[in-house]
């Protein structure tokens, strides 16, 4: 008998396998690939031709592109690491993929870490589309140390949506379905987080509720590393603590779903 | 060791008893079937013993593991063959086994288990553009990618059409020459008596039968059964007297059902020559398995049916 290697370098190669995989499957299925690359890019496009050359008079005559590049950038983690993620984890469930790899040696966090890295290198290379479209098209600009700000805004963003967005798949009981019904849960969160017009000047209680939600501290984030009146780092604690604190509920709601997946009955 | 071993296991569903006391025994390079109608808790023995679901009470172990503790040593040794489970659509066939082989110590090389389940035409193909009988033959080789030591088969041939069961069974029954562990579930009694070293049939929950295929129910010893039709113009009462035998008839049909096979065919076939009478659709028969296991599940179904 051959004994199963068992150390964390081990899985962990295991785990990168699992990425190129995903990697794999993803850009053979031409929908995923649509909705999380060009989807987002395309509504840059849009609103940056639309916009081309305005100023937002409620931002200081903030330029439109300054305003929507991140903005929809927001939007991206949303669709990439809520919606795919959330639509993976119940096709995963109820496809009976899971069933299969529970009777198989690969531990069930290598084929998690695998769909999660996979996720991640979509998210990154979306974000890079959205520079390279926005800066040459539109003259969107970022100031070098403000970087800073939005890459860490960027990195919870994605940890806070990546683990609610697994925790999420719990309530799509058919795939099939699924789309619909993530979109029910977030197209309202998108129209009231500064992603896809300026909140600047709405009634209080809307404002209340959409800092409440992830989104609104994302788009503001990203938003205040384009914003000239924001100066230094760009780091923003008040959009930052609140999306450590989804970060926090979405560990937590997510840990309790992937056990309950693992559990035998 | 045994490779199996199953004792007094109960699975209950709220109320419902799916499986009530049972207990069985699989040698190493063994290949058993368990046998039963739908809903006979076949899936829920074949579950419990790949680990997918735990006892209510009873034990379990296979290859000396409780397959409920999720032993990462016991799942490289073990492959599992669902009725059906999810795979990477997007992957195609080489690509799936290949994936697959990684999570193993040891495994089999693609090549080899494309050729084995005759899929060489489909080693590019993505997955999810298989048929429904290439996609089990997938399964059949990722639950073989490993190479492993018990093999579980949760019906494999089901739906499949004739010619693609014989190339199943013959795939099959070369694995078993190769001295695995087979576990196999079926409720198709032509695949229990191709395959299997031996047959358990289970019905409402619990094992009411257990032997090698030829010898299931005491089906060695139950009585021979001769069919003949007689001319028209010869009746029953003219028969040679039959030792330990008894004859009905339906009409010109004639039915004997005797312990001594040889020597009542002997004495008929030899009363038939000598006295020029032309016995047709002349047959000698044992009883099937069928025979056996519809005798075996009919007892069950009125229980069945209260349920």
């Amino acid at each position: 008998m051959t004994a199963v290697p068992t150390s964390l370098s081990h899985d962990l190669g295991l785990t990168a396998w699992q990425v190129r995989y995903q990697q794999r499957g993803f850009w053979r299925n031409r929908r995923a690939a649509f909705f999380s690359l060009i989807f987002p890019a395309m509504f840059l496009v849009i609103f940056g031709g639309l916009q081309h050359g305005n100023t937002l008079d409620v931002r200081g005559h903030l330029s439109f592109i300054d305003f929507y590049t991140p903005g929809i950038m927001a939007y991206a983690v949303l669709l990439i690491c809520f919606n795919s993620s959330a639509m993976i984890f119940a096709a995963l469930r109820t496809n009976g993929i899971l069933k299969r790899v529970r009777t198989t040696p690969l531990p069930w966090l290598a084929y998690v870490g695998g769909a999660v890295g996979s996720t991640l290198i979509v998210l990154v290379l979306s974000i890079v589309a959205l520079f390279a479209l926005g800066v040459p098209l539109f003259g969107a600009h970022v100031p070098g140390e403000k970087m800073i700000g939005l890459l860490a805004t960027l990195l919870l963003g994605a940890a806070a949506f990546t683990t609610l967005g697994i925790a999420a798949a719990k309530l799509v009981a058919k795939p099939e379905n699924g789309a619909g019904l993530v979109s029910v849960i977030t197209l309202p969160m998108v129209f009231i987080s500064n992603v896809w017009y300026p909140m600047d000047g709405s009634p209080a209680w809307i404002q209340d509720v959409s800092k409440a939600l992830p989104l609104r501290p994302l788009a503001d984030g990203l938003q205040a590393a384009f914003d000239p009146r924001f100066g230094g780092t760009g780091i923003l604690w008040r959009d930052l603590l609140p999306l450590a604190a989804w970060t926090v509920v979405g560990c937590v709601l997510m840990t309790g779903y992937l056990r309950s997946l693992a559990r035998r009955a | 060791m045994q490779a199996i071993q199953v004792s007094e296991v109960h699975k209950s569903y709220g109320d419902v008893q799916a499986v009530r006391g049972v207990s069985f025994e699989v040698a190493q390079g063994e290949v058993f079937c368990l046998l039963g109608p739908n809903g006979a808790g076949k899936t829920t023995i074949a579950e419990i013993v790949e680990g997918h679901r735990v006892a209510t009470s009873g034990a379990v172990s296979v290859l000396g593991i409780d397959p409920g503790s999720d032993d990462r040593g016991l799942r490289d040794r073990i492959g599992v063959v669902l009725q059906s489970s999810g795979i990477q659509e997007e992957l195609t066939v080489g690509e799936m086994l290949e994936m697959h082989g990684r999570w193993y110590s040891r495994c089999l090389a693609p090549d080899h288990l494309i050729d084995l389940v005759e899929l060489d035409a489909k080693r590019d193909t993505r997955a999810g553009e298989l048929s429904g009988g290439q996609r089990r033959r997938l399964d059949l080789a990722l639950g073989l990618v490993g190479d492993p030591d018990v093999l579980f088969l949760d019906e494999p041939t089901t739906g499949f059409d004739p010619h693609a069961r014989r190339a199943a069974w013959s795939t099959i029954r070369s694995l078993c020459q190769t001295g695995k562990t087979v576990f196999l579930t079926t409720h198709f009694m032509d695949e229990a008596q191709f395959l299997a070293d031996r047959v358990a049939v289970m019905v409402d929950g619990q094992i009411v039968a257990s032997g090698p295929p030829e010898a299931l129910g005491g089906r060695d010893e139950l009585p021979t059964e001769i069919r003949f039709v007689l001319p028209d113009d010869v009746v029953v009462g003219e028969l040679p007297l039959l030792a330990e035998s008894a004859v009905s008839a339906d009409g010109a049909a004639v039915l004997v059902t005797t312990s001594q096979g040889i020597a009542a065919a002997n004495a008929l076939t030899g009363w038939a020559l000598q006295n020029r009478i032309a016995l047709t659709r002349f047959s000698v028969s044992q009883p099937t398995l069928e025979d056996v296991y519809l005798a075996l599940t009919e007892t069950a179904t009125p229980e069945e049916a209260t349920r």
